[in-house]
């Protein structure tokens, strides 16, 4: 059927001593796609990016790299190109030295390392320093140094350890929004760390989740978002967070009846919901914010906001519970009374004990 | 500091300035004195009282370094510069197979966790203190069997006890500084783990390798208590050979000094020029040793 | 802890650590250091086991098995005592003054200007000079007939100075060689830890208006306390040990007055021949410099958490 993919990681697992920090990790990547892993720091991405590459001594399991085993192959066999959170330049050498370094492990002759070093650094606009060391260099262009040195070998894999983290919050924008050029021209699969939600939901054809040494949910990252598998995902992938609210669906025409912080929505959840504690998922841009009152909305208390980017985060108090949404657009001053409704499209419905998301039946196909 | 008016301060200052005076005088006159002395014949450092005013000669530089003393009683052998050849032949070749044989182990002690490594490490430091006598009296004995009794290898073999744990713990110090990340982007590019351990590693630990092996040097130059034990006359250093010149020309008081200062130039000088270095082995060594 | 050296299991395979050539790659690495500490211990085992016997090279065929009696014999031994109280002697004053003298020094050298950079580098000479040539030196320095010294002393009345060639004045003597090539060690390390200090706490005393002396030993003391037990450390197990001054200046003479540890084993082994009683000697300064070695080590650490809080 389709050809192996770029990078497939089987059964991966990492243990310290009694300390078993990745456990059975399995995934693919395939050529072209970018795996955006995401996790709370210290949850051990970098270490299953290390183990990857083949730095990690105590890992087990399985790495694939375009059909072929490397599990048993030393960093330099692997065909990975790979950048660091920290760049990992090599302080003695210049910039065009950096770049060149796994062309010229690879022995490739010296009019083909200058015109490829060139190359990908006309790529990433760093043409104008190659000769410098890289003290020398801002971080941006140390970030760049970094990356060039990653694609100029054209590797299979990549490996992107968060490597926008130590950058500036301007150059930060700018590159997310290069990435994904960058990311198609080099064509291999790439595996994405980050911590920031916004650099998933942009870069990654996929998102996996890492949470307590496995992987929790590997979806688009519009599904993360959206329909993330459990409480914690949820909680972990969006900023400012969702809201969670206890409620205990009762019966309805269509699927279930909620009644959370003053709102009453009819979600098409499952049946066996009913009755249970469950936790009322909202996005905070599936909250609108109204001055007045209107057929649906409940009353709340509007305590705080403040700008986010190009929205306004509005902290609120409704039913008895915090309720934090994120809209675009004015809204009254602190102290208002307000009104707040909520779009049932976008609610998710999770078990309060366990945390899983209450899956909504399967759309009912249209008739053809 | 609490508020002093004007006459403290100054009487603060005036007694500091003196404390100072007071203090390189005695730590550096000694070393003045032996040098001035080299510069004069017997006569003069007979001379009751001292003057530090005198026509300064190189008799007994001249002497030394011909090997060929003439005094009244008739000739004299001064072996003294085999001594000198003796000393930078041990410490150099010491210290050079100590970097060849310590900075890779000190590397596989920075990077690699592994129970043998622990092991060694506390050996080496409990023993870094236990008295050399200890080890060289058995030595002495097991050396006269090997045939390595008054042989270069043999004392080269011995250096290893002073060079060996000065470099394994300063360098390891350095090693376990470096993010290893840069070592692992290199690997990563295609490079083997030599390559990444000669072409990044080593570089970068250069400061350290340098302060360790000049510090060794410097130690290896200065032991006397090894060679006394193990050497005769032909193969000693320096050091020994100096107390050996003493005792077989007592009275040569000039060729004494400017033995002295021939010992002592080759460390001074080092260390004059690498100060900045040998402060931060020496302070390393001794923090994190 | 070890993975590095952890066999594959059936159920998953080593990876990372590619061939097997690259786990073993740490103990090969190791294997010099190895070497030395077997060149270490097998000496160490051969004296522990000389220091059982009865063992003279002069008269091979005594040599036989005794257990501890030489140990036994030491305790009821004068010469054994006076080498102990010679080496406590020793220990204690150079110890004692190198400490005083070099923190003396680093407190005035503490600020960086020029000067004093280039008084504490100049420092350093009489540091990087031989333990026995600097003994040479102060015995030529101290000789009766030319020497800077004994004319010095008797410009002040002290004519019959003897210096190290009188039993009485011979341990002042070597101390002061002692001093003058092991101070600049001890300033050296303390003035580096002096100079990393944090300036804050000193500024607000300074702002609190505390009087200088409280600074000096409610803060700056404390706050060296780590560097002042490395270096003393250091000193007291180098002291102990010492052979080079003593032996280049006296070889433990004039009589008994210098004969300290190492200088008396030596004696015993190569003038008299005793290998057995030389060995017990030795173990006996080892034993002593691993138990001392042991208490500042847990002292040392003790003090660096309570210096640099909890981590």
């Amino acid at each position: 059927m389709s050809a192996d993919p770029g990078l497939a990681v089987r059964a991966l697992s990492v243990t310290f001593g009694r300390n078993h920090l990745l456990r059975g990790i399995d995934f693919d990547v395939a050529e072209g796609e970018t795996l955006v892993l995401f996790g709370p720091s210290g949850v051990g991405k970098t270490v299953l990016l290390r183990a990857i590459a083949g730095l990690e001594p105590a890992a087990r399991g399985e790495v694939r790299v375009a059909g072929r085993d490397v599990s048993m192959r030393g960093p330099e066999a692997r065909g990975i190109g790979m950048a660091f959170q920290n760049f990992a330049l090599y302080p003695h050498m210049s910039a065009r030295d950096n770049i060149a370094s796994p062309l010229r492990a690879r022995g490739v002759s010296r009019a083909e390392i200058e015109r490829r070093v060139g190359a990908v650094a006309d790529l990433l606009r760093i043409g104008h320093v190659l000769g410098h060391a890289p003290k020398e260099l801002s971080n941006g262009q140390k970030q760049r140094t970094a990356l060039a040195r990653a694609l100029v070998g054209e590797p299979r894999v990549l490996l992107l350890d968060d490597p926008l983290r130590n950058v500036d919050a301007k150059l930060r924008y700018e590159m997310r929004l290069e990435f994904p050029r960058l990311l198609r021209t080099a064509g291999a699969a790439t595996l994405y760390v980050t911590q920031d939600y916004r650099e998933a939901m942009a870069l990654g054809d996929r998102v996996a989740i890492l949470l307590d040494g496995r992987i929790a949910q590997t979806a688009p990252p519009e599904t993360v978002y959206e329909h993330p598998d459990s409480v914690a995902v949820a909680r972990l992938f969006g900023d400012p967070p969702i809201n969670l609210l206890p409620c205990r669906p009762t019966e309805s025409t269509g699927g279930v009846q909620v009644a959370a912080a003053g709102l009453r929505l009819t979600l098409p959840a499952a049946q066996h919901a009913i009755g249970r504690d469950c936790l009322l998922g909202l996005r905070p841009e599936a909250i609108a914010v109204h001055a007045a009152a209107l057929p649906g909305a409940a009353p709340a208390q509007l305590n705080a906001t403040t700008p986010l980017h190009e929205r306004l985060v509005v902290l609120l108090r409704a039913g008895g519970e915090e309720v934090v949404a994120s809209v675009l657009g004015e809204v009254p001053v602190p102290g208002s009374a307000v009104w707040i409704s909520a779009d049932p499209a976008q609610a998710t419905l999770f078990d309060a004990g366990s945390g899983a998301r209450i899956a909504a039946p399967a759309p009912v196909r249209e008739a053809a | 500091m609490a508020r002093i008016d004007g006459t403290s301060a100054f009487l603060a200052r005036g007694l500091r300035t003196l404390a100072l005076a007071v203090i390189v005088l005695f730590f550096l006159f000694p070393i003045l004195w032996i040098v001035l002395m080299s510069f004069q014949t017997n006569e003069q450092i007979l001379r009751i009282p001292p003057s530090l005013l005198f026509d300064p000669t190189i008799v007994n530089y001249r002497a030394l370094i011909s090997g060929k003393l003439v005094t009244a009683a008739g000739q004299l052998d001064l072996p003294f510069m085999r001594n000198l050849g003796n000393s930078v032949l041990l410490s150099s070749v010491s210290v050079l197979l100590s970097l060849v044989l310590g900075v890779p182990a000190a590397y596989a002690f920075a990077r690699f966790r592994f129970r043998l490594g622990e092991n060694i490490a506390f050996t080496l430091l409990s023993f870094r203190f236990a008295p050399p006598l200890l080890v060289l009296l058995p030595l002495s004995l097991y050396f006269q069997d090997l045939g390595l009794a008054n042989t270069y290898t043999g004392l080269v073999w011995v250096y290893q006890l002073i060079c060996l744990p000065l470099i394994l713990w300063i360098v390891r110090g350095y090693f376990e500084d470096a993010s290893p990340d840069i070592e692992y982007a290199y690997r990563v590019d295609g490079h083997s783990w030599w390559r990444a351990f000669t072409r990044i590693a080593i570089p970068l630990a250069g400061p350290g390798i340098a302060a360790a092996g000049l510090l060794a040097f410097i130690f290896a130059w200065n032991n006397f208590v090894f060679a006394l034990i193990l050497a005769s006359a032909d193969k000693q250093p320096v050091t020994v050979g100096a107390l050996a010149f003493v005792t077989a020309s007592g009275i040569q008081y000039g060729q004494i000094a400017a033995a002295i200062v021939l010992s002592i130039l080759p460390t001074l000088a080092l260390a004059l020029y690498a100060q900045r270095w040998l402060v931060e082995g020496l302070s390393l060594g001794a923090v994190k040793g | 802890m070890s993975d590095i050296a952890h066999p594959a299991t059936s159920a998953a395979r080593v990876h990372a650590a590619g061939p097997r050539a690259a786990r073993l790659l740490p103990y090969l690495l190791s294997l010099p250091a190895l070497l030395v500490c077997i060149g270490i211990l097998v000496p160490f085992g051969t004296a522990a086991w000389y220091s059982l016997q009865r063992y003279n090279l002069a008269m091979p065929f005594m040599r036989g098995f005794v257990g501890f009696d030489t140990y036994l014999d030491f305790l009821g031994d004068p010469d054994f005592w006076n080498t102990v109280e010679v080496s406590a002697i020793y220990t204690a004053a150079t110890v004692i003054l190198e400490l005083l003298l070099g923190l003396a020094i680093a407190l005035l050298l503490r600020e960086r200007s020029p000067l004093n950079n280039a008084i504490s580098v100049a420092l350093l000479l009489p540091l990087m000079t031989a333990p026995a040539i600097a003994a040479l030196m102060w015995k030529l320095m101290t000789n009766p007939g030319f020497g800077v010294l004994s004319w010095l002393v008797s410009r002040f009345g002290l004519a019959d100075f003897k210096w190290a060639s009188d039993p009485h004045t011979a341990m002042l003597t070597v101390v002061l060689v002692d001093i003058w090539v092991y101070t600049p060690f001890i300033m050296i390390l303390l003035l580096a830890g002096l100079r990393s200090l944090p300036t804050q706490p000193f500024e607000a005393a300074r702002l609190d208006g505390v009087p200088a002396r409280f600074v000096f030993f409610r803060i700056t003391l404390p706050m060296l306390m780590p560097y002042i037990v490395t270096a003393t450390l250091f000193r007291l197990l180098d002291s102990i040990q010492q052979f080079d001054i003593v032996y280049a200046m006296t070889q433990g003479g004039p009589g008994d007055s210098l004969m300290v540890f190492q200088v008396r084993a030596y004696l015993e082994f190569f003038q008299y021949t005793n290998v057995g009683r030389s060995a017990a000697l030795m173990m006996i300064l080892w034993a002593l410099t691993y138990a001392l070695s042991n208490v500042f080590v847990k002292q040392w650490l003790r003090l660096r958490e309570r210096t640099h809080g909890a981590y």
